[in-house]
């Protein structure tokens, strides 16, 4: 019986002119983004790994220099776009794509394209993320309103219980044939998708990718599956089918438009950061003085010079076989690289607190809780983006304090004196390991318990509310 | 009964009936709540950046302060340029807090030191990209995102639901005209619909203390026009005849097309058509000149430098094997060699706002978030002036050290109050406000004259 109920539903939804103009809308709008997502992906991508290149080149071809003129000349690192973005590009567009790798200090992430699209951007980004977020839920809430009261309208309710099936067994039905019409308009969107993904010839197709890309459809079939039960729910519930429409599309603003905004706010407003000025001014105060206020830089330094002295034995600057520069400029960046790590990780503490409450909010909206997981298997999320920073601070510490080392063994008078070009050669050049699934997921535990709840809440909490609900 | 006293009995029928509809109340009083939300968070939010902004001036202080205790006596001013940092700052205007724009994106204070200013100029303040992404709340968002679902939330069973319920023939029986009935069930959504909106903007102008000048009748006008244009959509949609599901649908339609599709694909268009040359090669050109002014014969760069500033032609011949003078000028020459750069990618940002503005009568969201933001000088414009303002205050720096380095004349502690300091406010872009004000007028001309048409033109069915 419930087979036939979904049979039915599954039919006369296809016959229904109204369902065929919205899914062939929204079919080509999942193609355009798809496309169009691949073709950002490309430019993008190829932009990035061009820069990277050539500043890559340009560190091996230096002239014969000082060892600490290359470290002020540092280097570049580019962030590389996540396999999966092309589906969710995530904060992929309010992040920079390069920080500027040198002594001393640690450079922000500049030239974000949210800088270069104007307002536009905010209305919001046509990625297939956001069909799938924002417009599927709107098909599929057009589409199941009247499940319930449109059969109590035209009487057919009871006469189909008196069938001798059960309200649930009703809904059951409904729900099946309903999935049915949406998957038959997500599925070869996304196959579609995944086919495109696949046949790029610059995508690493690995077990990794294939496996995001697995979690990211049950994830979204999860998703779809929520608002089929919601809507069939509401519909049982609310008197009439215009009172039913209009609370799911006052759920669905409430959900996907206010709420994400509202806690996204709340969270700076809990949680307030402090500007890149003060930062850097305290930052710099720190490594002058000291973290705690004692123990100033000259002092440091004298420290080490007679610690060096004594080591080697000799009683002047001149006869040390190592260059005291050298040293104290390692030292140095030991130390401020430390500072620097104290604010940063406390900055990114703040946004993760800021972040949280947003996070939390998926308990009591399902958007909330897709958004953060489909960003997260894109690969476009904030932890990924605190991954790739971190990899470019390591590989900005590892190349200058070799460069420290280098001007160390130069000894006494190194400063009238340059090394080889060759040298420069043998420094290895910033390459990007993006993390794995298994470390993604770990920060996903949050929103992926969200969603189950929901699905499981849904189903048996909204379909005992049905078996109450009136027939007439 | 005349027209007139029949109007005003239709109205306030149409008042008991909005009190009895616990549903639309609840919904008023929430756009409410929401409306009074973003004004809270667009102060707060400027005031924020206010205080940040305020903040600079100590910093600057305490950094001289620390240079006086480096170099007790006289100073070399290429030290002082090297490690004194100044700011150039952003100041809101008091109506930004109604419409933040593009404030949380754009750095609204540059660090700057006597280097090379393309290095400088664009690095980015810290900001949490997730709540970028979400995107600001404030009244302006309120307005042109919510009060649109409001109108069709009170309007899309104006005719309909009568007649669904039957009550429609009874209705028409009476000695009132179609048209009129309409007219008063818009009328008085329209009225409470403004009144909201009205007392919203003067809720948040006051809050914001902006000044009352001409701006607040600009900005009255435009949100009634955007008001105006949405009870337009749904007169066009009343008189279709359709039933409440259908109608709802519709409006819904139209909502999402004009204010969630049009500006995404738009933005995809603009990308498309519009290429801004990536800043990226801008930085990294700018850094292999200015590294390798440090390679390059002394006196090349330096002749270099005299072709651009005779002035300091007859200074003394570099014989050391560092001197800031050399330094500073291949700096600047470093500037000087990515300025078609520069240049380029400023007229592509300003290129592609310029299209938006062309193409957004397509849609009047579009039209009216950009015409707020012009209105609290919020958007791109302001910021590539705040940008030019920028450059000409590390012009001024330049010009200020210059003889310093160049006469060799030390730096006391006395010069570091003559040093030049910068200050700028976002001033509205009001022609591109009115320019806004006339196409949303255009807009609201076309839509209701169609429904009006589509009203005449259809006898109103009673079911």
């Amino acid at each position: 019986m419930i087979y036939s109920i979904a049979r039915k539903e599954f039919v006369s939804t296809l016959r229904d002119r109204r369902f065929l103009v919205l899914s062939a809308l929204v079919l080509a709008l999942l193609l355009v983004a798809t496309l169009v997502g691949r073709r950002s992906y490309r430019t993008l991508q190829q932009e990035r790994a061009l820069a990277q290149a050539t500043v890559n080149d340009q560190f091996h071809h230096q002239p014969a220099r000082h060892p600490h003129r290359v470290a002020h000349y540092g280097s570049f690192a580019f962030r590389p776009k996540a396999g999966l973005s092309l589906l969710d590009s995530g904060v992929d567009s309010f992040t920079g794509t390069a920080v500027y790798l040198e002594a001393h200090q640690q450079n922000s992430v500049n030239f974000s394209q949210a800088q270069q699209s104007g307002s536009l951007l905010r209305f919001g980004e046509m990625t297939v993320a956001f069909v799938l977020q924002l417009l599927v839920p709107l098909l599929i809430i057009f589409l199941c309103f009247g499940a319930f009261s449109e059969e109590r309208e035209t009487g057919t309710l009871k006469l189909l219980l008196s069938q001798g099936i059960t309200l649930r067994q009703v809904a059951w039905g409904k729900i099946r044939g309903y999935s049915q019409a949406v998957a038959l308009v997500v599925v070869p969107a996304l196959a579609v998708a995944a086919a495109l993904l696949f046949t790029g010839a610059e995508f690493a197709t690995g077990p990794d990718l294939l496996a995001r890309l697995v979690l990211f459809v049950v994830g979204y079939a999860v998703y779809f599956f929520l608002f089929v039960v919601g809507s069939v729910v509401v519909s049982a519930w609310q008197a009439d089918s215009r009172t039913a429409l209009v609370t799911l599309l006052g759920l669905w603003m409430l959900g996907c438009i206010i709420l994400p905004k509202a806690t996204a706010n709340l969270g700076a407003t809990l949680y307030p950061t402090t500007t890149k000025a003060q930062m850097d001014a305290e930052v710099h105060e720190e490594a002058q003085k000291g973290i705690n206020g004692h123990d100033p830089q000259d002092q440091r330094t004298a420290a080490l010079k007679a610690s060096l002295l004594k080591k080697y034995g000799v009683d002047s600057e001149e006869k040390l076989p190592v260059s005291v520069g050298g040293i104290v400029m390692g030292e140095s960046e030991a130390y401020s690289s430390r500072v620097y790590q104290q604010h940063f990780a406390a900055l990114n503490a703040t946004y993760e607190r800021q972040n949280a409450i947003s996070l939390w909010a998926g308990l009591l909206n399902p958007y909330q809780a897709i958004r953060p997981l489909s960003m997260g298997l894109a690969g476009a999320d904030f932890a990924h983006y605190v991954h790739f920073q971190q990899a470019a601070e390591t590989y900005r510490y590892q190349l200058v304090q070799r460069l420290n080392s280098l001007q160390a063994g130069m000894g006494y008078g190194d400063k009238e004196r340059r090394l080889d070009a060759a040298t420069w050669q043998s420094i290895p050049t910033f390459t990007y390991q993006p993390p794995t699934l298994a470390w993604a997921l770990s920060r996903l535990l949050l929103p992926v318990v969200a969603l189950l709840l929901w699905a499981a809440g849904l189903s048996w909490l909204g379909l005992r509310l049905i078996g109450k609900t009136s027939i007439t | 009964m005349n027209r007139f006293s029949l109007f005003r009995l239709l109205l306030s029928y149409e008042w008991q009936h909005f009190r009895a509809a616990r549903g639309l109340v609840v919904l008023t009083g929430l756009l409410l709540a929401t409306g009074l939300y973003g004004i809270y968070y667009g102060t707060t939010e400027i005031e924020r950046q206010r205080q940040h902004l305020a903040a600079l001036p100590e910093l600057t202080r305490h950094n001289i302060d620390e240079l006086k205790g480096k170099f007790p006596g006289d100073a070399d001013a290429g030290d002082i340029g090297y490690y004194h940092t100044t700011y150039a700052v952003h100041h809101p205007d008091a109506w930004a807090a109604l419409s933040l724009g593009q404030r949380d994106l754009n750095p609204y204070y540059v660090k700057l030191r006597l280097l090379g200013l393309q290095g400088q100029l664009y690095a980015a303040d810290n900001v949490n990209p997730v709540k970028s992404l979400s995107g600001n709340f404030d009244l302006a968002f309120v307005l042109v995102y919510l009060l649109p679902l409001l109108v069709i939330a009170l309007s899309f069973n104006l005719l309909s639901s009568e007649r669904e319920q039957g009550i429609l023939p009874l209705l028409l029986a009476q000695p009132v005209s179609p048209t009129l009935l309409v007219g008063a069930k818009l009328a008085f959504r329209l009225a409470l619909v403004l009144g909201l909106a009205w007392l919203l903007s003067a809720i948040g102008m006051l809050w914001a203390g902006v000044p009352l000048d001409g701006r607040v009748g600009l900005w009255l006008s435009m949100t009634t026009l955007y008001t105006l244009f949405w009870f337009g959509v749904a007169l066009v949609v009343t008189a279709l005849q359709r039933n409440s599901a259908v109608n709802a649908v519709t409006l819904v339609g139209a909502w999402l097309l004009l204010v969630v599709l049009v500006p995404s694909l738009l933005n995809l268009w603009v990308a498309a058509a519009r290429p801004v040359p990536q800043g990226l090669e801008l930085t990294i050109r700018q850094r292999e000149e200015i590294h390798a002014g440090w390679d390059r014969p002394k006196t090349q760069t330096m002749n270099r430098f005299f072709a651009l500033y005779p002035k300091w032609r007859d200074t003394a011949t570099i014989r050391e094997r560092f001197v800031w003078r050399w330094y500073y000028a291949f700096q600047h020459l470093g500037d000087q060699s990515v300025q078609p750069l520069a240049a380029a990618y400023t007229s592509g940002l300003q290129e592609r706002y310029n299209l938006v503005e062309q193409l957004n009568l397509l849609s009047p969201a579009i039209n009216t978030q950009t015409s707020l933001n012009a209105l609290a000088g919020t958007d791109l414009p302001t910021h590539l002036h705040f940008q030019q303002s920028a450059r000409a205050y590390h012009d001024a720096l330049r010009a200020f050290y210059y003889p310093f380095l160049f006469k060799q004349v030390a730096f006391t502690h006395a010069d570091y109050a003559r040093e030049p300091t910068h200050t700028f406010t976002s001033q509205p872009e009001l022609l591109t406000a009115y320019g806004g004000l006339r196409k949303l007028l255009l807009s609201v001309a076309v839509i209701v004259a169609a429904g009006l048409l589509l009203l005449r033109s259809r006898a109103i069915q009673p079911r």
